[in-house]
């Protein structure tokens, strides 16, 4: 939800989506033509100020987001740098840190933190409703796009479900102690599951009663200065490529 | 002249409910309809009729003298002239935008993409929410949905507008002015009908009450007639309109010359003022 709320109020919001998913596969690029993790620390520290200085993306709400993914990026790196080393019998299993290793975990954490900051970049500065409307302007199939649309709006109509029936059943002291925790939260599967099936029926209903016979068609939204965002998107993402490069 | 008929329709849910049994409805094209009844008397199963959502079991539906043919170029028609409000917003929002929810109707009647713009931002407009075309719907409060449905609905320019308890929900000040929407929608020429609770509301509003009790439209009369016709109220346990209570009241102690027949509480004030102008109330 933070994602959200930084995506529909950052101040690049008005930018075409276009422009702001170059920039992002620039980034991405960047990350790839680094040759040395300080060429690829350099890229992620400045598609992050760009995300913060340029979109206004408050530095707090930035790493709140970044953390989860922090974390799993420092667990893979853990594992990475060191080895498992089999002496014959089981008994002998050891671990092993060899410089070796050390350089790979630099120089794959270094790109993953250029990648990370390139997708935080774009999600955080663009709603998820531009981003579908790009892909269908890019023709991805009609049928992924249209699950996602319908993915993404369930995605919020059973939080709130979730949420009230969470709340009905604390109301009624659902959750006092640890029994009738467990029979509360079977309660919610149970009625989760009848939900999900009626509101894949009402949806249904909807959409016949407005007239649908076929694929989902929706009015995409119009950005102002397309060419000119591109444009600037396409020189900036350039220099940031060429950076990368350079510095490696 | 009829737009809309059906005529001894009766319907049974899969699992036995009784949906509707023999009910016969009439609207009258160009006419605002109310429809009252009690929680569970069918009226969603009714507008879901109307829409051809639901097929009646017997009986028939007729659009404008035609009887309904539920082959799918049939439905097409139908649907495109009968736009259906739903009760719960969640349940007929289902795109992540409100421009692209509103546009979903038009580009389904096979509009181009100019015409759909168009009608959009009309349609946006006609219920105030043309500064939220691009906001996400589920961060829109429930009277907001309820606009943005309706909307939905408009942009599809249906002869017939069906709305299924518009009103519940909304504060005094949203129900004013959708009461204005919808008058304004009147003003084009566009039939209505809505379900309703609220009987001084219906009283005031609509050209033509319909009563339905368990799936059964045991009235429809026009809604000036309302005030004589207490057996028809109190067959379904509804009072008479507070406003119709007031003026027998006022009347019956002399207090209100006979034969005025006020819809409003604020026509009863006039009423009341134009008759004391002047004059000393005889009372009190
Ligand atoms: N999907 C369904 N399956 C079985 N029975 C149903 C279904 N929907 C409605 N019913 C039954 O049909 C009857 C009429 O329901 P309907 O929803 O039309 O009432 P309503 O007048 O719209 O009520 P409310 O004012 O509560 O919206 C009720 O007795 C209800 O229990
Ligand atoms: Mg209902």
């Amino acid at each position: 939800m933070l994602i959200e709320q930084s995506a529909y109020a950052n101040r690049w919001r008005r930018v075409s989506p276009a422009a702001k998913a170059a920039f992002a596969l620039c980034g991405f690029i960047g990350a790839f033509v680094a040759g040395t993790p300080s060429a690829a620390v350099a890229v992620a520290g400045l598609l992050a100020v760009v995300t913060m200085a340029g979109a206004g993306v408050s530095p707090g709400r930035y790493l709140r987001v970044a953390v989860p993914a922090l974390f799993f990026l420092s667990i893979s790196c853990l594992s990475l740098a060191f080895s498992l080393d089999f002496k014959g019998e089981a008994q002998a299993m050891t671990f092993k840190l060899t410089p070796a290793g050390l350089q790979q975990v630099a120089d794959v954490s270094a790109r993953s933190l250029a990648a990370l900051a390139a997708l935080l970049f774009l999600v955080l500065t663009t709603p998820l409703i531009d981003l579908i409307a790009l892909l269908r302007r890019l023709k991805t199939p009609e049928l992924l796009l249209e699950m996602m649309v319908l993915c993404y709006r369930m995605l919020f109509v059973f939080s709130a479900a979730v949420h009230d029936t969470l709340t009905a059943q604390s109301a009624r002291l659902g959750y006092a102690t640890t029994g009738l925790a467990l029979r509360s939260l079977g309660g919610l599967a149970a009625s989760l599951t009848l939900q999900i099936w009626q509101r894949a029926h009402d949806l249904h209903v909807a959409a016949q009663a407005r007239n649908n016979d076929g694929p989902l068609r929706f009015l995409e939204p119009r950005f102002a200065n397309c060419g000119r965002d591109g444009a600037l998107a396409a020189a900036s993402g350039g220099a940031l490529i060429t950076l990368a490069v350079w510095l490696s | 002249m009829m737009l809309l008929e059906l005529e001894q329709a009766s319907y049974r849910y899969p699992n036995g409910g009784v949906g509707l049994e023999a009910c016969s409805l009439a609207i009258r094209r160009g006419s605002r309809n109310a429809l009252i009844g009690a929680n569970g008397s069918g009226k969603t199963t009714l507008f879901q009729h109307c829409n051809g959502l639901l097929r009646p079991q017997s009986g028939v539906l007729r659009y404008a003298g035609t009887v309904l043919d539920y082959s799918r170029s049939g439905l097409r028609q139908l649907r495109s002239k009968v736009g259906l409000v739903f009760q719960n917003p969640d349940h007929q929002l289902f795109s992540a935008s409100v421009q692209e929810d509103v546009s979903f109707g038009p580009f389904n009647l096979g509009l181009d993409e100019a015409t759909v713009r168009r009608r959009v931002s009309a349609a946006l407009d006609a219920v105030g929410m043309a500064g939220f075309a691009e906001r996400a719907v589920h961060n829109l409060s429930f009277g907001q949905k309820k606009r943005v449905c309706i909307a939905g609905v408009l942009a599809m320019e249906p002869e017939l507008l069906v709305l299924d308890e518009p009103m519940a929900g909304l504060d005094h000040a949203m129900k004013t002015e959708f009461l204005a929407v919808l008058d304004g929608l009147h003003a084009q020429g566009i039939t209505l009908l809505l379900a309703t609770h609220d009987i001084d509301l219906a009283y005031r509003w609509a050209d033509y009450i319909h009563l339905i009790d368990s799936g059964v439209c045991t009235a429809s009369l026009p809604a000036a007639d309302l005030a004589y016709r207490d057996d028809a109220l109190s067959a379904l346990g509804l009072p008479l309109p507070t406003v119709v209570e007031l003026q027998r009241r006022l009347t019956a102690r002399g207090l209100l010359p006979k034969g005025l027949l006020p819809r409003t509480h604020s026509e009863l004030l006039t009423l009341l003022d134009n008759t004391y102008d002047g004059k000393e109330a005889p009372c009190c």
